[in-house]
């Protein structure tokens, strides 16, 4: 029983770590078969627990056990292990501490540490190392050997770029770190590691800039981390959804990207960043809401085209919000505000449709939804299969069979293709849910509706905070510096100052003066000349 | 009082916001005819005296809203008295406001709502903002600022280009001589909206750099008169002083002249948006004022639990105060205006400065509130 019923009539308690650990109390015994037996009775005699006995030394005189998960090590230099301790290793006739010299003389490439109490060797043995039991012996030498098999480097599934770095985490935790650190070689790059989970035991690593993030968002983050506790972590999603500001919002208050050079970048606007082992997305924190309309291309771009993608970002996050409901204000309360050829156009359409605007244009949002959805989850060639039968029914049809008029179609496609276009996946699913908030009101209120709709939106985004920092800066607390970096994206060398507000505010400037590239006047003279 | 500060560009937004508010949309002073604008400006300049008066009220109490220094000028109780009637103002020119603007929205889209819906919906969400306290409030007001500003600046433009301004419409300059625009002044554009500025003496204290009051509230106030006196001054332009002073919503007759190019026409949609973003931050701003000074009078330490009880009464009462709109706007303008805005805006802060320098001069030049109330 892992879970112990403190009292029946009061509410259960966690004590999951308290209880596990109970049945593995003690210290490591002299005897190698009694150790044995206990990993054996431990682990359940689980298949993948591997216990290989073999005689130590030349002089063949210890007999020992090497136990590892298999899987979780690397085969081959488990096997170089086991050659080096039977076959190579051989003792000098005077030894002090035979075990300081096993040490000592064997794995020299591995980091090796020696452990006495079994809660410590389980959670090595656990965590991929072997473990080696020598007869005789009170003590066991935990070598590190972790490898096994990862998905290689990739390019990141979501966050793909045209021009930048092809390459995304994976699942590894120690590569995707490494991946960053390569990216900011300086050792005021900090990583703390932190283990969440009580069963699942996940390594997860925070990182950030000494001197560059606010000391206060990383003790604020350090110690939210810490208050995790719960059985598992298997993704950084379950870590976001634990440390976030406000759980009862639609908008994502914590960042997340699969790419280093997106985490470089937020590392050195002094953002702290918490890696997960077992997944390649990377949470980023304190995140604000401008943040999810950036791309890590507006900065490798020159700054006018970047410019111009982020004000179309931001207009297509609008019209993925607004869309279907302007419609259907337009159409049920504010006909005299579509010109006149139009509005009879679309009456004329509409003629044959039996339902009013909002059900028409909640059973195309709702088809959609459920094509999308059906897109997403399955497999690749089924998936086409989806695509056509979508086109079919969505465009040609319904609008033939009088189901919906063809201008909805229009404005369902339209407002699908925006969601699609909005750089952020966690903010593009936010708006979906409040379009159909703001289809309701505009079946109920119209215009006037969607206004309500969106300053009770705008309130509610003015209100939320991630880590202390308010979610809308710098818009709303307003920072003039740092809005060369939001709707616009100014050149390079005018983008200053780090984030107020999240940077340490002693060290805010981030380049020298005149970054502005100089002309040189004086050979483009001899070129005319010439 | 709440636990917050706001910044001195965040106060300055939100002065702007709540002076355009309603101000924007209804005929405000067209009494005086194409020189509406300049009754406007008269009643800024004006206003600004009155702001005057409220910041020196401010500078002896930096700490304090109105109603917690009214008690330690004229005593506690007549102080407390003077706070429960400040109080019930607010919150009655909240509900006020929020009658108005149901009743624009009824007659200019809505002509088969009921009103109490649309009332409700509007102070739904301003119980929200409210309930969110006023750095919340503040920073969207920011946010609404540039809306408002962009939109603004989009009609000038678009009605410009229409081609439908003619500046003959504001002449004659002075037709009668300045005797009509000083009466316009002094019954209407006066009071509303330049000094409801009465209403930040409850917000003032919340800002983290005091000195900087001054000022924002001033610049607020020039800004948001200019602004007013170039949009009636447009309507006037657009569609001469005797159709201004019969329209019940000049701007949306102005709007609706906007025609460019056969595509860009019936932006009824701006005027509506510069209507709701208005009067939501009149009734936000008046609102929060009620909410706050009860909460300081009666001594609630959470003021959020007077918002949902207090924002309903404001709702039933935005109903109650008048059978029709015409009732509404009489009231407004006569009963209200000499009962209410004089008394109130004018002569209660008139008299408690010179009461409050007469104390402060008799303990000696030093003025011991100003430091004093610093660590409360």
């Amino acid at each position: 029983m892992w879970l112990r019923l403190r009292n029946q009539n009061k509410k259960q308690v966690y004590q999951y770590d308290k209880v596990a650990q109970e049945g593995i109390y003690g210290t490591i015994e002299r005897d190698l078969h009694a150790n044995i037996e206990k990993v054996r009775n431990i682990t359940g005699n689980s298949a993948d627990i591997v216990i290989r006995r073999f005689l130590l030394g030349k002089e063949e005189n210890l007999s020992s056990a090497l136990c590892f998960v298999s899987g979780m090590v690397d085969e081959n230099m488990v096997q170089q292990l086991l050659i080096e301790a039977s076959v190579q290793l051989s003792f000098p006739s005077t030894c002090c501490d035979q075990l300081d010299y096993i040490e000592k003389k064997i794995a020299t490439a591995n980091t090796t540490r020696r452990v006495k109490q079994w809660n410590e060797v389980f959670s090595l043995l656990m965590s991929g190392e072997s473990i080696l039991f020598i007869h005789g012996m009170q003590e066991a030498i935990s070598i590190a050997v972790k490898g096994g098999e990862y998905r290689a480097i990739t390019e990141p599934s979501t966050q793909l770029s045209i021009r930048g770095p092809r390459e995304g985490f994976t699942e590894s935790l120690g590569t995707n770190v490494a991946m960053v650190r390569r990216r900011i070689q300086h050792p005021h790059v900090r990583v703390e590691a932190i283990t969440v989970g009580e069963v699942t035991h996940t390594n997860v690593r925070m990182m950030y800039m000494k001197e560059i993030a606010d000391d206060n968002i990383v003790e604020e983050v350090r110690s939210r981390l810490q208050r995790i506790c719960m059985d598992g972590v298997l993704e950084s999603g379950y870590i976001e959804q634990l440390i976030e500001d406000e759980t009862f919002t639609t908008f994502p208050t914590i960042y997340h990207t699969e790419r280093p050079d997106s985490v470089a970048a937020n590392l050195l606007e002094g953002r702290v960043a918490i890696f997960v082992e077992g997944t390649p997305f990377v949470l980023i924190a304190p995140a604000v809401f401008i943040q999810f309309f950036q791309a890590v291309e507006d900065y490798y771009a020159r700054f006018d085209i970047a410019t111009a993608l982020r004000f179309l970002r931001i207009l297509v996050f609008f019209i993925s919000l607004v869309a279907p409901s302007l419609y259907i204000a337009a159409t049920t309360f504010h006909q005299e505000m579509i010109p006149t050829s139009l509005v009879i156009a679309i009456a004329a359409q509409r003629e044959s449709v039996p339902f009013p605007a909002f059900v028409e244009a909640v059973i195309m949002e709702v088809t959609f939804e459920i094509l999308r959805e059906a897109g997403v989850r399955l497999p690749r060639t089924v998936g086409q299969a989806v695509s056509i039968v979508g086109a079919l029914v969505i465009g040609q049809a319904a609008v033939e069979a009088g189901f919906v008029s063809s201008v909805m179609v229009i404005v369902v496609s339209i407002t699908a293709i925006a969601s699609f276009a909005t750089p952020s996946f966690a903010i593009a699913v936010s708006a979906r849910l409040i379009r159909f908030l703001l289809m309701v009101l505009a079946a109920l209120f119209g215009f006037y509706g969607i206004l309500i709709g969106l300053i009770w939106m705008t309130i509610h985004l003015c209100s939320l905070r991630s880590f202390g920092v308010p979610y809308m800066t710098p818009l709303a607390p307003l920072i003039p510096t740092n809005l060369r970096d939001t709707f616009v994206r100014f050149p390079l060398w005018a983008l200053t100052d780090r984030p107020h507000g999240i940077t340490e505010e002693t060290n805010i400037v981030r380049q020298g003066d005149e970054q502005r590239p100089e002309h040189n006047q004086e050979t483009r003279r001899e070129g005319d000349e010439n | 009082m709440e636990r917050a500060c706001i910044s001195a560009r965040q106060l300055f937004m939100l002065a702007i916001l709540f002076e355009h508010g309603s101000a924007m949309v209804i005929p405000l002073g067209v009494d005086a005819k194409q020189d509406v604008w300049l009754a406007i400006l008269c009643g800024m300049v004006l206003g600004g005296g009155l702001l005057f008066v409220y910041y020196r009220l401010f500078t002896y109490y930096p700490r304090l809203p109105l109603t917690s220094y009214s008690q330690r000028i004229v005593g506690s109780f007549f102080g407390r008295v003077l706070g429960i009637i400040y109080v019930l103002y607010f919150l009655y020119i909240a509900a006020r406001v929020l009658r108005d603007f149901g009743e624009l929205l009824l007659t200019f889209a809505y002509p088969e709502t009921p009103l109490f819906i649309l009332n409700a919906v509007m102070m739904l969400t301003v119980m929200y903002a409210v309930y969110k306290g006023i750095e919340v409030i503040a920073r969207a007001s920011q946010l609404f600022f540039f809306s408002l500003y962009w939109i603004l600046i989009l009609g000038f433009v678009l009605i410009i280009i229409a081609g439908a301004v003619d500046l003959h419409r504001l002449q004659p300059i002075l037709e009668e001589g300045w005797g009509p625009i000083f009466h316009v002044v002094f019954t209407q554009t006066l009071y509303v909206p330049f000094g409801e500025m009465i209403v930040f003496t409850m917000i003032f204290p919340y800002l983290q750099k005091q000195e900087k009051v001054m000022k924002a509230g001033f610049l607020a106030l020039l800004l948001s008169g200019i602004n007013l006196a170039m949009i009636m001054g447009m309507n006037v332009a657009v569609l001469g002083a005797d159709m201004v002073s019969r329209s019940t919503f000049p701007l949306l007759n102005t709007i609706q002249e906007i025609r460019v190019a056969n595509f860009l026409e019936r932006l009824d949609v701006l005027f509506m948006i510069a209507l709701i973003v208005g009067g939501f931050f009149k009734v936000v701003v008046f609102f929060y004022a009620g909410v706050i000074g009860a909460a300081d009078l009666f001594q609630i330490k959470e003021y959020q639990r007077l918002v949902y009880p207090l924002g309903i009464s404001v709702l039933f009462l935005s109903i109650a105060i008048a059978s029709n709109f015409a009732e509404h706007i009489k009231e407004g303008l006569q009963i209200v205006t000499i009962y209410m805005h004089i008394p109130l805006q004018i002569v209660i802060p008139v008299l408690l400065l010179l009461i409050a320098m007469l104390r402060q001069g008799k303990r000696g030049r030093k003025p011991q509130g100003a430091r004093e109330q610093r660590t409360p």
